[in-house]
């Protein structure tokens, strides 16, 4: 969370923005301008995303259409849909969230393999039940991944389409993040399950070492396996994700970990993070100018 | 921890608008509120009726000083107040917690680290309002709230300044026994050194899981408090030192803040500037700070609508106040069909059919495209409104009355039959038949006969096991699938009781196990049952917790139990087993579904989603209706959601419905076309391709039973049932 600078917007629909949700220096790696902002009167505070400078509005919004629509367990919400073809933005009610990139910074550094584990395993039931729908996630990146005190939800919907459409080369396309696109998806084939399941591993990989290109060496011995086929350059080659989560939680019953019931056993100074974002959310008061 | 507000409760204090009600004390009640900015906080205000009294106006405007002198870092910061208002109030920030003694009960004693840091903390915060010449005086586990960044010290509502008179009734009453110092227990002064003692009580408790004075009555507590040594078991030993010293019973010799929490931090070095509570908090506790801190940004609970009137119109006799063992005596000395039941207290009677009262209209039909349709029949049953399913089985339809059970011929709706049948558990239909346990008067034993649909006569018993006990009245026959009866039931001799599955047409049982006592005395053991996927599943109340559902499974082949599980539920519990061959589904604070096989949750539907607006309800999704692939029920007052029964993912949410109170214990019914829910209005036909309501026929109905072999919607409303027909 980083106050708002000059060039954001003030409000954004009915909405007034309060204060950004990723830092400014990270925008080239972040698929969405992300903002907290509330009500005039006060009483309804949400996230707001905005298509990030240079990208297509029109093919951000269609998108934004296609996240509306979906009521995915482990996927970010997106409850209303709002603006003209030149300006769309997407909002959810808002919850302390953290993404991948802030829980890491919040930590000082690589997660617990326990953390990582179970992150994972909620990012792949995710994907497992979004893929038999046919449904690929297409945008998943640490960033686009905003962990809440109950788990992660993916979030940027469709990212990858959104900034570059099929055809043409997405690698080093700002907003997308290098390390997570798969060889074929960089290349500007379609957005696929098997490239969910490459991003998923970059993901891991994050969560494991601070990178999401890492050296072999880097990442904890047991988690080696599932992070190396997840990355395999061949798509025929990757795991499928209900295959990933068995890896990272061996036994464990499908349906549990996106459920969102109980809140995740979370490292001390990611729960510190989350919760002193809600604190600071909580006193934030609008612009006296506003109301 | 939040609570709706009341309906007397003000939309407003001061400036800021009123959300939800964190807790109420002696002194005043405290509610979440929001400012025009949108900044959240806890606002304290005086109970209206101490408003008047000088005293208590006192000591809140020392309530609001002291928390004033504690500050954000070791309080709640303190935000406004005005203790000259004609109800005096208090806005701090919101310190969601949890509070110390919900921390403990989370996770179990304390690491001996987190107990240093958090007694180190509350050690400073003390010094801090000593030193501005403040005793706190209430020092107690629920007192200390837990963040990630450290212990706060919140509700001064019995705070003073050190060597003030007391006030009149600040007394020993006022404080906590468990946790109050010798001097506060004889009545006599409570400095700064009583703070250290209860301070060193709530640490003891941190480390340990109790008081070092234990529990117990008032009394007891206060001797032990000023006479006993304190019971330091289970502190770890590095700290039991300077815990006894903080629990001397002479003030004088206990240390001050300052000495106290240099003692606390001696020894680990952990406890500097940078380090953060969260660091030495175990899992437990870290997860109960994040929880707080993520749903005190879901939707408020809505405000509490006013209570109903003194005296409800009384329809008849009082039915509620009527026992049921009560009924049962009466019927089971009464005689069958319709002989004797003009006595008095007996308010079941047929009407035949019914044409000319029409007394159903109430209110204005508005403008509709779709006309509702007419009635197919009406069935006049003058008893009160019961939630008993309309049973269909084969030409005929039973309804329960109060009573009797009425057979109705399906076809015109005309009375031919009542049957001395009062209990719903002791009999069952299976879509075709009716079958019920055989009356106590004629045979010993346990026995199982079909209800001939022309006349409500029993048959011959078709099974009969004799070591179990035919006059026991709470026996439950739950359902019969496939020729065989599935039942409860008391063993002859003995209180043991049994689930078994009796064959009907060899009249052998195919398994048998022990099932836990009935626990009420007038109750069956049961709340339903249901055969799906391999499985009978049962539902029980949960013992002692009403609001929880007991779910058992156990194998069609064998009867072994393959798993059970608790469910919370809010309303009135299920007569019904909503299910398919994969999964069964519950509407409470999410749609659920959960699978048969294992009895895991497969899917939650809700938890993430807008409600909107439901007055006063806490209940957002009511009782679910599956068919073909779609689970249906009501989300919040919205209108009917159809939900993918094997995913969870939502399919549509009805559109259009505006300012309805829904019924959310009443499952919808579901037809070709239509599907069909009861709301305040009345009974709505939303359709399945449009998604919007067609029609709305004005009822206060209770009941929606779908016959689907018969395209029937059969509706139980105050005095009648009528037919409609399912499209």
């Amino acid at each position: 969370m980083e106050g708002l600078r000059q060039d954001d917007p003030a409000r954004i629909g009915e909405y007034v923005t309060l204060a950004r949700l990723d830092p400014s220096a990270e925008a080239h790696l972040v698929p969405e301008r992300r903002y907290l902002a509330r009500t005039a009167d006060g009483a309804r505070t949400v996230l707001v995303s905005l298509p990030p400078r240079g990208a297509d509005p029109a093919r951000w919004a269609a998108e934004a259409q296609w996240a509306g629509r979906l009521t995915q367990p482990g996927f970010w919400p997106v409850t209303q849909l709002g603006g003209s073809a030149a300006f769309p933005w997407h909002a959810s009610p808002y919850r302390p969230v953290l993404p991948l990139t802030a829980a890491l910074a919040a930590h000082g550094g690589p997660l617990p393999e326990r953390t990582v584990r179970l992150v994972g395993a909620a990012l792949a039931e995710a994907l497992a039940s979004a893929h038999v729908l046919g449904v690929a996630h297409g945008g998943i990146c640490p960033a686009a991944v905003l962990l809440t005190a109950y788990g992660p939800l993916l979030g940027c919907f469709g990212a990858a389409r959104a900034l570059a459409p099929d055809g043409t080369r997405r690698a080093g396309v700002p907003g997308l993040d290098a390390g997570c696109l798969a060889p074929e998806a960089a290349a500007g084939h379609p957005v696929s399950p098997a490239g969910d399941v490459h991003a998923l591993g970059a993901v891991l990989a994050y969560l494991a070492t601070g990178h999401t290109v890492p050296e072999r060496d880097e990442i904890p011995p047991a988690l080696r396996g599932p992070i190396a086929a997840c990355l395999s350059r061949d798509p025929a080659g990757r795991p499928a994700p209900a295959q990933v989560l068995a890896e990272l939680a061996p036994g464990a019953a499908y349906g549990t970990h996106t459920a969102g019931t109980e809140p995740l056993p979370l490292p001390g100074r990611v729960v510190a993070a989350l919760s002193d974002q809600s604190v600071r959310v909580l006193t934030l008061e609008l612009p006296a100018e506003v109301r | 921890m939040l609570s709706p507000l009341l309906h007397d409760d003000p939309e407003t204090v001061g400036r800021y608008r009123l959300l939800a009600r964190i807790g109420s004390g002696g002194m005043g009640t405290v509610h979440l509120a929001r400012t025009p900015g949108g900044r959240t906080v806890a606002v304290k205000v005086l109970h209206p009726r101490l408003a008047g009294d000088p005293e208590a106006r006192t000591r809140f405007r020392l309530e609001a000083d002291a928390a004033r002198v504690i500050g954000g870092r070791y309080g709640a910061g303190v935000h406004d107040a005005d203790p000259a208002a004609p109800l005096p109030w208090l806005a701090t920030e919101y310190v969601t917690g949890p509070s110390l003694d919900e921390a403990v009960e989370a996770g179990g004693p304390l690491p001996e680290p987190a107990v240093r840091a958090i007694g180190a903390a509350l050690a400073e915060g003390l010094g801090q309002l000593h030193r501005s010449e403040v005793v706190h005086r209430d020092l107690k586990p629920s007192n200390v709230m837990v963040t990630a960044f450290g212990p706060r010290i919140i509700d001064f509502g019995v705070a003073r300044a050190v060597g003030d008179a007391p006030l009149t009734r600040a007394g020993s009453a006022l404080g906590t026994p468990a946790f109050m110092s010798p001097e506060q227990a004889a009545d006599l002064e409570h400095g700064p050194a009583g703070d250290v003692f209860a301070l060193a009580g709530v640490l003891v408790f941190a480390a340990s899981g109790h008081g070092p004075f234990g529990s117990g009555s008032a009394a007891d507590l206060l001797y032990r408090v000023r006479y006993a040594d304190p019971d330091l078991g289970g502190v770890p030993p590095a700290l039991v030192p300077v815990l006894a010293r903080c629990l001397d019973k002479d003030p004088a010799r206990r240390p001050a803040t300052g000495e106290l929490a240099a003692a606390l931090t001696d020894g680990t070095g952990a406890h500097g500037p940078a380090a953060l509570l969260a660091d030495v908090l175990p899992d437990a506790v870290l997860r109960e700070i994040a929880r707080r801190g993520d749903d005190v940004w879901r939707e408020p609970p809505h405000r509490l609508p006013p209570p109903p009137p003194d005296t409800p119109p009384a329809t008849g006799p009082a039915a509620p106040a009527v026992s049921r063992r009560k009924l049962f005596a009466m019927t089971a000395g009464a005689v069958a069909a319709g002989a004797g039941l003009a006595g008095g207290g007996v308010w079941a009677w047929l009407a035949g059919r019914d044409s000319g009262t029409g007394g159903t209209a109430r209110g204005r039909t508005t403008a509709q495209t779709v006309k509702p349709p007419a009635r197919l029949w009406t069935f006049a049953v003058h008893i009160p409104n019961a939630r008993a399913e309309v049973l269909a089985a084969g030409s005929g339809v039973a309804i329960p009355a109060g009573i009797v059970l009425c057979g109705v011929n399906a076809e015109s709706g005309e009375g031919s039959w009542q049957a001395d049948l009062a209990d719903g558990w002791r009999y069952a239909a299976d879509g075709k038949k009716l079958y019920a346990l055989r009356d106590p008067e004629e045979g010993d034993t346990l026995a199982v006969c079909e209800i001939d649909m022309t006349d409500g006569q029993p048959g011959k018993p078709l099974a009969e096991v004799p070591d179990l006990a035919g006059d026991e009245p709470r026996n439950q026959l739950l359902c019969v699938v496939k020729d065989i009866a599935y039942l409860a039931a008391r063993a002859a001799s003995g209180g043991s009781w049994y689930l078994l599955a009796l064959g009907l047409g060899d009249g052998r049982v195919r398994w048998r196990t022990a099932l836990d006592a009935a626990r009420q005395q007038n109750e069956p053991p049961l709340l339903c049952a249901a055969v799906t996927g391999g499985r009978l599943l049962r539902f029980r109340s949960d013992s002692g917790l009403s609001s929880f559902l007991e779910v058992t499974a156990h194998d069609l082949a064998d009867g072994t139990q393959k798993w059970s599980r608790s469910e919370p539920y809010d309303g009135p519990p299920p007569t019904r087993i909503v299910h398919d061959d994969r999964h069964f589904y519950l509407g409470a604070d999410a749609l659920t579904a959960v699978r048969l096989a294992d009895g895991e949750t497969a899917w939650r539907f809700g938890d993430l989603r807008d409600v909107g607006d439901s007055a006063g309800e806490t209940r957002l999704y009511g009782a679910p209706e599956v068919r073909d692939g779609a689970v249906y029920c009501t989300e919040g007052d919205r209108g009917v959601v159809s939900v993918d029964a094997l995913t969870g993912t939502l399919n549509w949410l009805e559109k259009g419905l505006k300012n309805r109170h829904l019924n959310r214990d009443e499952a919808p019914a579901v037809g070709e076309k239509y599907v069909y829910s009861l709301d305040e209005q009345g009974l709505r036909a939303v359709d399945l391709r449009t998604r919007t309501a067609v029609w709305t026929l004005p009822t206060d109905a209770t009941v929606l039973s779908a016959d689907t072999e018969r395209g029937r919607l059969y509706v139980r409303q105050e005095k009648e049932t009528f037919a409609l027909p399912l499209d």
